[in-house]
């Protein structure tokens, strides 16, 4: 930890300074210009890794905008985030993309939504805002939420031509068949192999981030839950864990094993049904009919203790909305065990299918270092040697107080991806069981929630797609003034890039499954 | 003549009743196996119903061509099955060589679909159109020689002629050539109906599709004639392969108590052949595209021992 400090020193010749040290975070703050060589600094060592960076308008108290750039390294438990000052009067800030692709989209949202210009972006177009928005940057704090925009005129976004003999472009998308969110894919292809794939989130851009600062705290457990629906318990649960470390607030032991049993319930009904459809991508439709089923038990078990089979109207600030009667409790591991013997026999017809096996193994391959390279976090992290988990990293709820077995593969290919799933899902029923054992007596959430205002805080969550990430400032009466959302989708779409080219476009659904990245989250 | 006018509407209206039954009969077998209601088997007659009343959207690129191709596809198949022999060994048309004309009708109504495909300049029907015949190169010629295995047994390339021959052999079907030629054209089977494992008929994924691909664009009553063409195509070829090698029960002539008998038998040996293709349907993934030459590659060197036996043995 000192170590850390004493290279922010360094690198920044002096210049930057740590402002306030917390248990799970530390501020520092440091010159605009001093940020690349700090950040070179800081990621020069192994298990150094960029977070994430966002902005914060803070013109009219303070004159100025502000860039967070959110570091973390291994066996580090705070995260350390450097804050850097950027004068409304010069609305541009050095861009770090160039050598850190990972930051590629999110310094364009910063672009797009502040204004303010990633200098020396390599690719400094549009992404979050599409084309038909006007010059104007949502985010920042003169711009009306109910603002009636002019009709479009202009130029459409073009993709890149890609070249050359027999090579053809295929477009997909936004719509799709079936019930998917949109998002575009343009295939470069040379007969069946794919050269090249270009991405086109952002369809359903909503302003979640500006909804944020129009309702009362209470509410925006609300919202948090839509961010993005399959995890709607972790968003909820990251965005409240934001708000009660910045308030100060005291969440209940009893509180924390619950959100840990339902953190985990959320990624067993999800990693079942991924495995489930990735089968089902393959043809091998049976083990999804079989995935569907156990699914569905999961799911009863969801509704029996929160009356939401997706787990939503649980979370709330400063604990859980119910509590759970001994009964109920006592119920849950025979349950899980239920489960787990019934996930058990549909995970071994998947492995002695030969036929779907052939169709896994080495398809859609991620190699180690483009994952680390691209800032891979969650499931396609760890099939490809990015061994990071939240959980373990950064704990949260009651994950300190159990032991926690978390598969780490480097083959990087859409088996693997199976794996980390499966491997995951035995190992939080386990989680479950010990966890129902030991909740402590108590209450289930604080008896006073009150929030101050001008308090921040940033909190991590290890959703079942990987980190999700929330950072809040507290505004007067019981309001936000600014809430940064992170989905681990963000992160993880360039990596579907790199994993299918030179595999062939019949393949592909079955990679991208392999991802199964959230639009609704990366659009926000 | 009117005999023979009589056999050729007899059988056609057979075919037409028949095959979207057949369809029908597996996807509800396979749902029942996978443990799912399923739709009735008599789904895909409403779906061809409503197809055909609704109307259709055409591309602004199609040409022509994307207007006949679905009567060619679905003539050239009605055609194909009339020298299929079904409830009797007779069939009404033997014309230019029976089983040659068969896979070149097939195969003209194939070669219009990949046209179709590609006359609207889609990139899906462009894909499938390729996909098809990549895999039709190697299925073609696997299905002559299996069939050539048994002409050479009967002395005729005419279906009727193989069929009636092998009346009375019932157990034929066991000896190396045979069996060898039998697996072959099961394996034509599956690749031209567009089964698991060379293609999923169910999936919702354009990326992933073959036969699906090519017709895409189709829709009202074009898709409903398409539809209903590929469900004929896959009985047709299911009773070759039933006819040829199993030729229980099956008369000489067309007689009423003799085709109703062969009517019967049919009926029980498309259910038996149903359970197997909906067995291997679901107890195997999806092969790999670049897969799947390999195993025409297998169905055509099977096809090939069961013509060199076929003289040895």
């Amino acid at each position: 930890m000192e170590a850390l400090l004493r290279e922010l020193e360094q690198a920044s010749g002096g210049a930057a300074r740590v402002m306030e040290s917390r248990a799970a975070e530390i501020y520092a703050k440091a010159p605009l210009a001093a940020i690349p060589e700090i950040a070179q600094a800081l990621l020069g060592v192994p298990g150094a890794r960029i977070v994430a960076v966002f902005a914060e308008d803070r013109v009219e108290p303070e004159g100025v905008f502000y860039n967070y750039y959110v570091f973390e390294r291994t066996g580090v438990e705070p995260y350390l985030i450097v804050r850097a000052a950027i004068p409304a009067a010069d609305p541009r800030f050095p861009s770090l993309s160039a050598s850190l692709p990972a930051l590629n989209w999110q310094e364009r949202e910063i672009q797009d939504w502040f204004g303010l210009e990633a200098e020396g972006h390599p690719n400094p177009r549009r992404v979050a805002l599409h084309d038909n928005w006007p010059d104007v940057h949502p985010l920042r704090k003169d711009f009306d939420l109910r603002a009636k925009l002019d009709a479009f005129e202009g130029e459409r976004h073009t993709y890149r031509p890609t070249l050359g003999e027999g090579v053809f472009q295929i477009p997909v998308g936004p719509v799709h068949a079936g019930i998917i969110e949109p998002g575009h894919f343009n295939f470069a292809v040379a007969g069946e192999p794919i050269l090249y794939l270009q991405l086109r989130m952002f369809y359903t851009h909503k302003g979640t981030e500006k909804l944020f600062e129009s309702f009362p705290v209470s509410k925006c457990v609300f919202l948090a839950e839509s961010v993005s629906g399959d995890s709607a318990f972790s968003h909820a649960t990251a965005f409240s864990q934001a708000v009660e470390r910045a308030s100060g607030i005291e969440v209940p032991l009893r509180a924390e094993v619950m959100r840990t049993v339902l953190l985990e319930l959320e990624r067993i009904y999800n990693h079942i049904a991924d495995i489930g459809a990735m089968a089902m991508d393959v043809g091998f439709v049976i083990a999804n009919a079989h995935a569907g089923r156990i699914r569905e038990m999961v799911l009863e078990v969801n509704e029996e203790l929160t009356g939401s089979r997706l787990l939503r109207g649980m979370a709330c600030i400063g604990g859980v909305r119910r509590d759970w009667s001994p009964a109920q409790i006592a119920a849950l591991p025979a349950k899980l065990s239920r489960v787990e013997a019934e996930f058990r026999s549909m995970r071994e017809l998947i492995r002695y299918s030969d036929s779907t096996r052939d169709r896994l193994e080495s398809t859609g391959f991620l190699s180690p270092e483009k994952a680390a390279a691209l800032g891979i976090v969650g499931v396609g992290g760890r099939a490809s040697g990015v061994d990071l988990d939240v959980r373990r990293d950064h704990p949260y709820a009651a994950y300190r107080r159990f032991s926690l077995r978390i598969p780490s593969f480097s083959e990087g290919d859409v088996l693997r991806r199976m794996c980390v799933r499966t491997d995951e899902v035995y190992a939080s029923i386990a989680l479950i069981c010990a966890a129902a054992g030991s909740i402590p007596a108590g209450p289930h959430r604080a008896a006073e929630v009150a929030v101050p205002p001008g308090r921040y805080a940033l909190a991590a969550v290890e959703g079942w797609r990987g980190e999700i990430l929330y950072w809040v400032r507290t505004g007067p009466n019981q309001t936000i003034e600014r809430c940064k959302i992170k989905d681990p989708s963000l992160n993880n779409w360039p990596a579907l890039v790199e994993a299918v080219q030179g595999n062939i476009i019949a393949d592909f659904p079955v990679i991208n499954k392999s991802f199964n990245l959230s639009y609704s989250g990366t659009d926000r | 003549m009117i005999a023979l006018i009589l056999k050729a509407v007899l059988q056609t209206a057979l075919l037409l009743a028949l095959a979207p039954l057949l369809s029908g009969f597996i996807r509800s077998l396979k749902a029942r196996l996978q443990m799912r209601r399923g739709p009735s088997p008599l789904q895909p007659y409403r779906n061809i119903f409503k197809l055909l009343r609704k109307g259709m959207v055409m591309p602004d690129t199609a040409s022509w061509l994307f207007s006949a191709t679905p009567y060619i596809f679905f003539l050239t198949t009605l055609t194909a099955g009339l020298m299929v022999p079904t409830v009797a060994a007779d069939t009404p048309a033997g014309l230019f060589g029976g089983v040659l004309a068969l896979a070149y009708l097939l195969g003209l109504g194939r070669f219009f679909l990949a046209l179709g495909g590609l006359d609207t300049g889609s990139s899906f029907g462009g894909l499938g159109s390729s996909r098809e015949m990549m895999i039709s190169a190697l299925a073609e010629p696997t299905l002559m020689l299996a069939v050539f295995t048994v002409a050479i047994g009967a002395g005729s390339t005419a279906l009727a002629e193989i069929a009636r021959v092998a009346i009375g052999q019932e157990w034929r079907f066991l000896e190396p050539s045979q069996m060898l030629a039998c697996a072959a054209l099961f394996l034509v089977l599956i690749a031209e109906t567009g089964r698991i494992p060379v293609d999923n008929p169910a999936t919702h994924l354009e990326l992933t599709m073959i036969h699906e691909a090519m017709i895409l664009e189709y829709s009202g009553p074009y898709l409903a004639l398409i539809e209903w063409g590929a469900a004929i195509k896959q009985l047709v070829l299911m009773t070759l392969l039933i006819n040829v090698f199993w030729p229980f029960g099956l008369a000489a002539g067309w007689t009423f108590p003799g085709a109703l008998a062969g009517l019967g038998w049919l009926v029980v040996k498309l259910i038996a052949l149903s359970c197997v293709i909906v067995v291997v349907e679901t107890a195997n993934a999806k092969m790999r595209l670049f897969r799947v030459p390999e195993l025409m590659s297998v169905a055509f060197v099977l096809g090939a021992l069961a013509l060199i036996s076929s003289f040895l043995f």
